[in-house]
Protein backbone atom coordinates (compact mmCIF):
# COMPACT_ATOMS: atom_id res chain seq x y z
CA UNK A 1 0.00 0.00 0.00
CA UNK A 2 1.61 3.39 -0.73
CA UNK A 3 2.49 5.38 2.46
CA UNK A 4 0.74 8.75 1.47
CA UNK A 5 -2.18 5.69 1.59
CA UNK A 6 -1.22 4.00 4.83
CA UNK A 7 0.44 6.87 6.98
CA UNK A 8 -2.76 8.65 6.98
CA UNK A 9 -4.66 5.65 7.68
CA UNK A 10 -3.12 4.34 10.49
CA UNK A 11 -3.14 8.05 12.16
CA UNK A 12 -6.53 8.65 11.69
CA UNK A 13 -7.37 5.28 13.00
CA UNK A 14 -5.40 5.40 16.35
CA UNK A 15 -6.92 8.74 16.85
CA UNK A 16 -10.19 7.47 16.19
CA UNK A 17 -10.28 3.82 18.58
CA UNK A 18 -8.79 6.19 21.13
CA UNK A 19 -11.27 8.61 20.84
CA UNK A 20 -14.15 5.88 20.54
CA UNK A 21 -12.53 4.37 23.79
CA UNK A 22 -12.33 7.13 25.89
CA UNK A 23 -15.79 8.68 25.47
CA UNK A 24 -16.96 4.85 26.17
CA UNK A 25 -16.04 5.42 29.57
CA UNK A 26 -13.01 2.89 28.80
CA UNK A 27 -10.07 5.38 30.74
CA UNK A 28 -10.92 5.06 33.93
CA UNK A 29 -8.24 3.67 36.61
CA UNK A 30 -8.36 0.13 38.06
CA UNK A 31 -10.24 0.29 41.81
CA UNK A 32 -9.10 -1.66 45.09
CA UNK A 33 -12.18 -2.71 46.65
CA UNK A 34 -11.07 -3.51 49.37
CA UNK A 35 -7.34 -4.38 51.94
CA UNK A 36 -8.42 -8.08 50.37
CA UNK A 37 -8.09 -6.77 46.66
CA UNK A 38 -4.81 -4.66 47.26
CA UNK A 39 -3.15 -7.58 48.40
CA UNK A 40 -4.19 -9.78 45.71
CA UNK A 41 -3.08 -7.44 43.13
CA UNK A 42 0.50 -7.18 44.89
CA UNK A 43 0.60 -11.45 45.41
CA UNK A 44 -0.05 -11.60 41.71
CA UNK A 45 3.24 -9.53 41.23
CA UNK A 46 5.32 -11.07 44.14
CA UNK A 47 3.98 -14.16 44.82
CA UNK A 48 6.63 -15.22 47.65
CA UNK A 49 6.26 -11.97 49.68
CA UNK A 50 2.72 -12.16 51.22
CA UNK A 51 2.08 -8.42 52.76
CA UNK A 52 2.04 -7.96 56.50
CA UNK A 53 0.39 -4.38 56.44
CA UNK A 54 -1.74 -3.06 53.60
CA UNK A 55 -2.45 0.48 53.61
CA UNK A 56 -5.27 1.56 50.67
CA UNK A 57 -5.81 4.98 49.63
CA UNK A 58 -8.97 7.02 50.40
CA UNK A 59 -9.75 6.71 46.76
CA UNK A 60 -9.25 2.59 46.52
CA UNK A 61 -7.01 3.69 43.75
CA UNK A 62 -3.48 2.74 44.77
CA UNK A 63 -1.78 0.78 48.49
CA UNK A 64 1.03 0.74 50.17
CA UNK A 65 2.60 -2.71 51.27
CA UNK A 66 4.51 -3.63 53.82
CA UNK A 67 5.93 -7.46 53.25
CA UNK A 68 9.04 -9.14 55.22
CA UNK A 69 11.28 -7.71 52.42
CA UNK A 70 10.33 -4.11 52.76
CA UNK A 71 7.78 -1.24 51.45
CA UNK A 72 6.06 -1.37 47.84
CA UNK A 73 3.37 0.36 46.39
CA UNK A 74 0.13 -0.98 44.01
CA UNK A 75 -1.34 1.63 41.81
CA UNK A 76 -3.24 1.61 38.56
CA UNK A 77 -1.86 0.75 34.77
CA UNK A 78 -5.18 1.67 33.35
CA UNK A 79 -8.05 -0.91 34.21
CA UNK A 80 -5.11 -2.99 35.92
CA UNK A 81 -2.92 -2.54 38.64
CA UNK A 82 0.99 -3.59 38.65
CA UNK A 83 2.92 -3.41 42.28
CA UNK A 84 6.65 -2.52 42.92
CA UNK A 85 9.05 -2.41 45.65
CA UNK A 86 10.03 1.31 46.90
CA UNK A 87 14.08 0.30 47.04
CA UNK A 88 15.82 3.59 46.68
CA UNK A 89 12.78 5.07 45.58
CA UNK A 90 12.92 9.62 45.27
CA UNK A 91 9.69 10.18 47.16
CA UNK A 92 8.34 14.04 45.93
CA UNK A 93 5.21 15.80 46.95
CA UNK A 94 2.97 17.35 44.06
CA UNK A 95 -0.29 19.66 44.28
CA UNK A 96 -2.34 15.53 44.01
CA UNK A 97 -0.54 13.51 45.87
CA UNK A 98 2.97 12.08 45.61
CA UNK A 99 5.39 11.58 42.93
CA UNK A 100 7.72 8.35 43.15
CA UNK A 101 10.56 7.92 40.85
CA UNK A 102 12.20 4.37 41.16
CA UNK A 103 15.25 3.55 39.28
CA UNK A 104 13.41 1.03 37.11
CA UNK A 105 13.31 1.27 33.49
CA UNK A 106 9.99 -0.35 33.33
CA UNK A 107 8.44 1.67 36.21
CA UNK A 108 9.98 5.05 36.30
CA UNK A 109 7.44 7.37 37.68
CA UNK A 110 4.47 6.59 39.67
CA UNK A 111 1.73 9.14 40.10
CA UNK A 112 -0.01 8.73 43.48
CA UNK A 113 -3.58 10.78 43.62
CA UNK A 114 -4.08 11.10 47.83
CA UNK A 115 -5.92 13.42 49.56
CA UNK A 116 -3.34 16.33 51.78
CA UNK A 117 -4.02 14.34 55.02
CA UNK A 118 -2.44 10.61 53.02
CA UNK A 119 0.22 12.76 51.53
CA UNK A 120 1.59 13.92 54.45
CA UNK A 121 1.47 10.44 56.12
CA UNK A 122 2.35 7.59 53.16
CA UNK A 123 6.02 8.61 53.05
CA UNK A 124 6.74 8.60 56.56
CA UNK A 125 4.82 4.85 56.33
CA UNK A 126 7.37 3.82 53.24
CA UNK A 127 9.96 4.31 55.53
CA UNK A 128 9.18 2.69 58.71
CA UNK A 129 7.62 -1.01 59.03
CA UNK A 130 4.51 -2.22 60.24
CA UNK B 1 16.80 -18.44 -11.60
CA UNK B 2 13.79 -16.52 -10.43
CA UNK B 3 14.88 -13.24 -9.06
CA UNK B 4 12.39 -10.73 -10.03
CA UNK B 5 9.49 -11.82 -8.56
CA UNK B 6 7.11 -9.23 -6.62
CA UNK B 7 3.98 -10.37 -4.10
CA UNK B 8 1.85 -7.54 -2.54
CA UNK B 9 3.09 -6.81 1.20
CA UNK B 10 -0.28 -7.73 2.73
CA UNK B 11 -0.02 -7.00 6.09
CA UNK B 12 -0.19 -3.34 4.83
CA UNK B 13 -3.17 -4.09 3.03
CA UNK B 14 -4.58 -5.55 6.08
CA UNK B 15 -4.44 -2.45 7.59
CA UNK B 16 -8.52 -1.15 6.84
CA UNK B 17 -9.12 -4.42 8.09
CA UNK B 18 -7.29 -4.97 11.30
CA UNK B 19 -8.86 -1.69 12.19
CA UNK B 20 -12.67 -2.58 10.78
CA UNK B 21 -12.20 -5.73 13.25
CA UNK B 22 -11.01 -3.30 16.20
CA UNK B 23 -14.05 -1.13 15.65
CA UNK B 24 -16.71 -4.50 15.33
CA UNK B 25 -14.93 -5.91 18.65
CA UNK B 26 -15.60 -2.91 20.54
CA UNK B 27 -19.10 -2.29 20.22
CA UNK B 28 -19.43 -6.09 20.11
CA UNK B 29 -18.10 -5.69 23.68
CA UNK B 30 -19.89 -2.49 24.33
CA UNK B 31 -23.01 -3.99 23.49
CA UNK B 32 -23.24 -7.39 24.87
CA UNK B 33 -21.09 -5.99 27.63
CA UNK B 34 -18.74 -9.83 28.01
CA UNK B 35 -16.21 -11.17 25.09
CA UNK B 36 -13.41 -8.93 26.41
CA UNK B 37 -12.03 -5.78 27.63
CA UNK B 38 -10.17 -2.65 26.02
CA UNK B 39 -8.83 0.69 27.97
CA UNK B 40 -7.86 3.39 25.88
CA UNK B 41 -4.06 3.97 27.20
CA UNK B 42 -3.52 0.00 27.14
CA UNK B 43 -4.80 -0.13 23.43
CA UNK B 44 -3.57 3.43 22.37
CA UNK B 45 -0.17 1.83 23.54
CA UNK B 46 -0.99 -1.57 21.07
CA UNK B 47 -1.18 0.45 17.98
CA UNK B 48 1.35 2.53 18.37
CA UNK B 49 3.44 -1.10 19.06
CA UNK B 50 2.16 -1.97 15.84
CA UNK B 51 2.83 1.09 13.74
CA UNK B 52 6.43 1.03 15.29
CA UNK B 53 6.62 -2.42 13.65
CA UNK B 54 5.55 -1.43 10.37
CA UNK B 55 8.18 1.71 10.62
CA UNK B 56 11.06 -0.66 11.75
CA UNK B 57 10.08 -2.80 8.98
CA UNK B 58 10.40 -0.39 6.13
CA UNK B 59 13.90 1.06 7.93
CA UNK B 60 15.34 -2.35 8.85
CA UNK B 61 13.72 -4.71 5.99
CA UNK B 62 16.77 -4.36 3.88
CA UNK B 63 18.72 -6.26 6.57
CA UNK B 64 16.53 -9.65 6.29
CA UNK B 65 15.69 -9.46 2.72
CA UNK B 66 19.16 -8.56 1.21
CA UNK B 67 20.37 -11.78 3.72
CA UNK B 68 17.74 -14.26 1.61
CA UNK B 69 18.77 -12.47 -1.37
CA UNK B 70 22.01 -13.61 -0.61
CA UNK B 71 21.19 -17.02 -0.21
CA UNK B 72 18.93 -17.23 -3.21
CA UNK B 73 21.76 -16.44 -4.95
CA UNK B 74 24.27 -19.54 -3.90
CA UNK B 75 21.05 -21.90 -4.05
CA UNK B 76 21.28 -24.19 -7.23
CA UNK B 77 17.11 -24.91 -6.46
CA UNK B 78 14.25 -22.83 -7.60
CA UNK B 79 10.83 -23.96 -6.97
CA UNK B 80 8.93 -21.59 -8.73
CA UNK B 81 5.81 -19.82 -8.06
CA UNK B 82 3.16 -22.62 -8.64
CA UNK B 83 0.30 -22.36 -6.28
CA UNK B 84 1.66 -25.74 -4.41
CA UNK B 85 4.96 -24.23 -4.00
CA UNK B 86 3.16 -20.97 -2.36
CA UNK B 87 1.20 -23.31 -0.17
CA UNK B 88 4.17 -25.87 0.77
CA UNK B 89 6.40 -22.33 1.83
CA UNK B 90 3.58 -21.56 3.91
CA UNK B 91 2.95 -24.59 6.08
CA UNK B 92 6.53 -25.09 6.01
CA UNK B 93 7.35 -21.47 7.28
CA UNK B 94 4.87 -21.76 9.85
CA UNK B 95 7.30 -24.98 11.29
CA UNK B 96 9.95 -21.89 11.04
CA UNK B 97 7.43 -19.61 13.09
CA UNK B 98 6.82 -22.17 15.68
CA UNK B 99 10.59 -22.81 16.66
CA UNK B 100 11.25 -18.77 16.31
CA UNK B 101 8.73 -18.01 18.91
CA UNK B 102 9.41 -21.42 21.27
CA UNK B 103 13.46 -19.34 20.76
CA UNK B 104 11.54 -16.26 21.82
CA UNK B 105 9.99 -17.62 24.73
CA UNK B 106 13.14 -19.41 25.97
CA UNK B 107 15.93 -17.89 24.68
CA UNK B 108 16.43 -14.30 26.80
CA UNK B 109 17.77 -11.92 23.90
CA UNK B 110 15.00 -13.13 21.66
CA UNK B 111 12.40 -12.72 24.61
CA UNK B 112 14.13 -9.02 24.28
CA UNK B 113 12.13 -8.61 21.19
CA UNK B 114 9.06 -10.88 21.86
CA UNK B 115 8.15 -9.76 25.59
CA UNK B 116 6.28 -6.64 23.95
CA UNK B 117 3.69 -8.93 22.48
CA UNK B 118 2.95 -9.81 25.85
CA UNK B 119 3.35 -7.14 27.77
CA UNK B 120 -0.81 -5.86 27.82
CA UNK B 121 -2.71 -7.18 30.47
CA UNK B 122 -5.17 -7.23 28.18
CA UNK B 123 -6.32 -10.11 25.41
CA UNK B 124 -8.06 -8.16 22.35
CA UNK B 125 -7.44 -7.86 18.42
CA UNK B 126 -5.27 -4.56 19.38
CA UNK B 127 -3.08 -6.83 21.41
CA UNK B 128 -2.61 -8.54 18.61
CA UNK B 129 -0.95 -5.29 16.38
CA UNK B 130 1.63 -5.20 19.50
CA UNK B 131 4.93 -6.71 17.79
CA UNK B 132 8.48 -5.71 18.44
CA UNK B 133 10.10 -2.85 16.85
CA UNK B 134 13.53 -4.85 17.33
CA UNK B 135 13.14 -8.21 16.03
CA UNK B 136 16.09 -7.62 13.00
CA UNK B 137 18.85 -7.45 16.22
CA UNK B 138 17.40 -11.25 17.32
CA UNK B 139 19.21 -12.25 13.85
CA UNK B 140 15.90 -14.93 13.84
CA UNK B 141 16.14 -14.41 9.87
CA UNK B 142 18.58 -17.63 10.17
CA UNK B 143 15.72 -19.70 10.85
CA UNK B 144 14.53 -19.21 7.48
CA UNK B 145 17.62 -20.03 6.01
CA UNK B 146 17.04 -23.87 4.92
CA UNK B 147 13.71 -22.77 3.21
CA UNK B 148 15.42 -20.19 0.79
CA UNK B 149 18.05 -22.80 0.08
CA UNK B 150 15.23 -25.46 -0.60
CA UNK B 151 14.41 -23.08 -3.52
CA UNK B 152 11.85 -21.14 -1.72
CA UNK B 153 12.07 -17.69 -3.43
CA UNK B 154 12.66 -14.73 -0.40
CA UNK B 155 9.42 -12.75 -1.92
CA UNK B 156 7.59 -16.19 -1.09
CA UNK B 157 8.68 -16.65 1.90
CA UNK B 158 7.67 -13.09 3.14
CA UNK B 159 4.69 -13.12 1.30
CA UNK B 160 3.61 -16.60 3.56
CA UNK B 161 5.35 -14.54 6.48
CA UNK B 162 2.59 -11.71 5.88
CA UNK B 163 -0.12 -14.61 5.64
CA UNK B 164 0.95 -16.17 8.94
CA UNK B 165 0.95 -12.54 10.73
CA UNK B 166 -2.94 -11.52 9.27
CA UNK B 167 -4.21 -15.27 10.40
CA UNK B 168 -2.89 -14.46 13.81
CA UNK B 169 -4.61 -11.09 14.15
CA UNK B 170 -8.37 -12.49 14.76
CA UNK B 171 -7.18 -15.61 17.44
CA UNK B 172 -6.44 -12.32 19.72
CA UNK B 173 -9.76 -12.07 21.01
CA UNK B 174 -11.54 -13.28 23.90
CA UNK B 175 -15.31 -12.80 21.87
CA UNK B 176 -14.56 -15.99 20.52
CA UNK B 177 -14.86 -18.73 22.96
CA UNK B 178 -14.31 -22.53 21.32
CA UNK B 179 -14.32 -23.08 17.10
CA UNK B 180 -15.96 -26.59 16.13
CA UNK B 181 -13.75 -29.27 17.29
CA UNK B 182 -12.02 -30.21 14.15
CA UNK B 183 -11.26 -26.89 13.76
CA UNK B 184 -9.76 -26.48 17.28
CA UNK B 185 -7.50 -29.77 16.61
CA UNK B 186 -5.64 -28.39 13.68
CA UNK B 187 -5.57 -25.18 13.96
CA UNK B 188 -4.30 -22.04 16.31
CA UNK B 189 -7.84 -20.69 17.88
CA UNK B 190 -8.62 -17.71 20.61
CA UNK B 191 -8.55 -20.67 23.11
CA UNK B 192 -5.21 -21.99 22.84
CA UNK B 193 -3.62 -18.73 21.77
CA UNK B 194 -5.47 -17.15 25.12
CA UNK B 195 -3.27 -20.24 26.91
CA UNK B 196 -0.39 -18.81 25.35
CA UNK B 197 -0.90 -15.16 26.77
CA UNK B 198 -1.77 -16.59 30.22
CA UNK B 199 0.78 -16.13 32.98
CA UNK B 200 -0.82 -18.71 35.19
CA UNK B 201 2.12 -21.26 36.28
CA UNK B 202 -0.05 -23.61 33.93
CA UNK B 203 -0.02 -21.89 31.00
CA UNK B 204 3.53 -20.76 30.54
CA UNK B 205 5.83 -22.03 27.74
CA UNK B 206 2.54 -23.29 25.71
CA UNK B 207 1.17 -23.14 22.27
CA UNK B 208 3.88 -21.61 20.71
CA UNK B 209 1.84 -22.21 16.97
CA UNK B 210 1.28 -19.66 14.98
CA UNK B 211 -1.20 -21.15 12.04
CA UNK B 212 -1.18 -25.09 12.65
CA UNK B 213 -1.79 -25.97 16.59
CA UNK B 214 -0.51 -29.39 15.45
CA UNK B 215 3.33 -28.30 16.05
CA UNK B 216 2.60 -27.91 19.57
CA UNK B 217 0.98 -31.22 20.15
CA UNK B 218 3.67 -32.62 17.50
CA UNK B 219 6.30 -31.21 19.70
CA UNK B 220 5.07 -31.47 23.13
CA UNK B 221 4.01 -27.74 23.90
CA UNK B 222 0.42 -27.91 23.55
CA UNK B 223 -1.62 -26.95 27.20
CA UNK B 224 -5.72 -26.45 26.62
CA UNK B 225 -7.51 -23.69 27.63
CA UNK B 226 -9.31 -25.17 30.86
CA UNK B 227 -12.91 -23.88 31.76
CA UNK B 228 -11.80 -23.49 35.65
CA UNK B 229 -8.97 -21.85 35.36
CA UNK B 230 -9.45 -18.29 33.07
CA UNK B 231 -5.78 -17.07 31.86
CA UNK B 232 -4.35 -13.33 33.14
CA UNK B 233 -2.80 -11.93 31.06
CA UNK B 234 0.62 -9.88 30.83
CA UNK B 235 3.97 -10.39 32.69
CA UNK B 236 5.34 -12.44 34.79
CA UNK B 237 5.84 -9.11 36.11
CA UNK B 238 3.49 -6.34 34.75
CA UNK B 239 4.96 -3.43 33.12
CA UNK B 240 4.38 -0.15 34.93
CA UNK B 241 4.40 2.41 32.17
CA UNK B 242 2.39 2.41 29.07
CA UNK B 243 5.51 4.65 27.09
CA UNK B 244 5.93 2.99 23.86
CA UNK B 245 9.36 3.26 23.83
CA UNK B 246 10.02 1.79 27.51
CA UNK B 247 7.45 -0.95 26.19
CA UNK B 248 9.95 -1.46 23.06
CA UNK B 249 13.27 -1.43 24.64
CA UNK B 250 12.76 -2.33 28.55
CA UNK B 251 14.05 -6.21 28.17
CA UNK B 252 17.27 -5.27 25.86
CA UNK B 253 18.13 -2.52 29.03
CA UNK B 254 17.75 -5.17 31.39
CA UNK B 255 19.73 -7.69 29.72
CA UNK B 256 22.66 -4.64 29.60
CA UNK B 257 22.29 -4.32 32.87
CA UNK B 258 22.60 -7.71 33.72
CA UNK B 259 25.61 -8.35 31.12
CA UNK B 260 27.77 -5.49 32.51
CA UNK B 261 26.70 -5.99 36.66
CA UNK B 262 30.27 -6.02 37.73
CA UNK B 263 31.56 -9.02 39.76
CA UNK B 264 30.07 -11.73 37.29
CA UNK B 265 32.03 -13.79 34.85
CA UNK B 266 32.14 -14.08 31.45
CA UNK B 267 30.13 -16.94 30.89
CA UNK B 268 26.79 -15.37 33.32
CA UNK B 269 27.46 -12.71 30.96
CA UNK B 270 26.98 -14.68 28.02
CA UNK B 271 24.31 -16.62 30.42
CA UNK B 272 22.66 -13.27 31.05
CA UNK B 273 21.54 -12.84 27.30
CA UNK B 274 21.31 -16.48 25.93
CA UNK B 275 19.51 -18.60 29.04
CA UNK B 276 15.65 -18.22 29.98
CA UNK B 277 13.73 -15.18 30.96
CA UNK B 278 14.01 -15.36 34.41
CA UNK B 279 17.71 -16.92 34.74
CA UNK B 280 20.27 -15.04 37.54
CA UNK B 281 23.71 -16.48 38.29
CA UNK B 282 22.87 -16.17 42.16
CA UNK B 283 19.35 -17.84 41.72
CA UNK B 284 17.61 -14.63 42.95
CA UNK B 285 14.64 -15.07 40.33
CA UNK B 286 12.51 -17.33 38.57
CA UNK B 287 12.36 -18.72 35.44
CA UNK B 288 9.16 -20.51 34.25
CA UNK B 289 10.06 -23.78 35.57
CA UNK B 290 11.00 -22.61 38.72
CA UNK B 291 7.59 -20.68 39.03
CA UNK B 292 5.53 -23.99 38.09
CA UNK B 293 7.75 -25.87 40.61
CA UNK B 294 6.86 -23.24 43.25
CA UNK B 295 3.39 -23.73 42.00
CA UNK B 296 3.05 -27.41 42.51
CA UNK B 297 4.73 -27.41 46.10
CA UNK B 298 1.64 -25.26 47.20
CA UNK B 299 -0.66 -27.12 45.01
CA UNK B 300 0.60 -30.56 44.67
CA UNK B 301 -3.21 -31.94 43.49
CA UNK B 302 -2.10 -29.99 40.05
CA UNK B 303 0.46 -32.27 39.31
CA UNK B 304 -0.38 -34.09 36.55
CA UNK B 305 -2.46 -31.90 34.90
CA UNK B 306 -2.27 -30.14 31.50
CA UNK B 307 0.38 -27.57 31.79
CA UNK B 308 2.50 -29.47 34.79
Amino acid sequence: MPLNVLLPMVVFGIVGIAVLLHYMGWSKPATLADESAARKAWLEEFPDDPPKRVVLSHDHHAALIDTEKGHGVVWPMGADTTARYLTDAKITRTTKGLRIDLPDYTAPRIHLTLDTDEANQWPDLMEHSA
Amino acid sequence: MTDQITFPDVVSWAVPFFIAAILIEVLWIAMKGKGGRYETRDAVTSLIMGAGNVASGILLGFVAFGFFMVLWALTPLDLGTSWWVIALCFVLDDLRYYWVHRFGHRIRWVWASHVNHHSSQHYNLTTALRQTWTGTFTFMMIIRSPLILLGFHPAIVLFCGGLNLIYQFWIHTEAIGKMPRWFEAVMNTPSHHRVHHGRNARYLDANYAGVFIVWDKLFGTYVPELEEEKPDYGLVHNLGTFNPIRVAFHEWIGIFKDATQPGITWRDRLNYCIMPPGWSHDGSRDTSEEIKRKYLAHNPEKRGSPGF
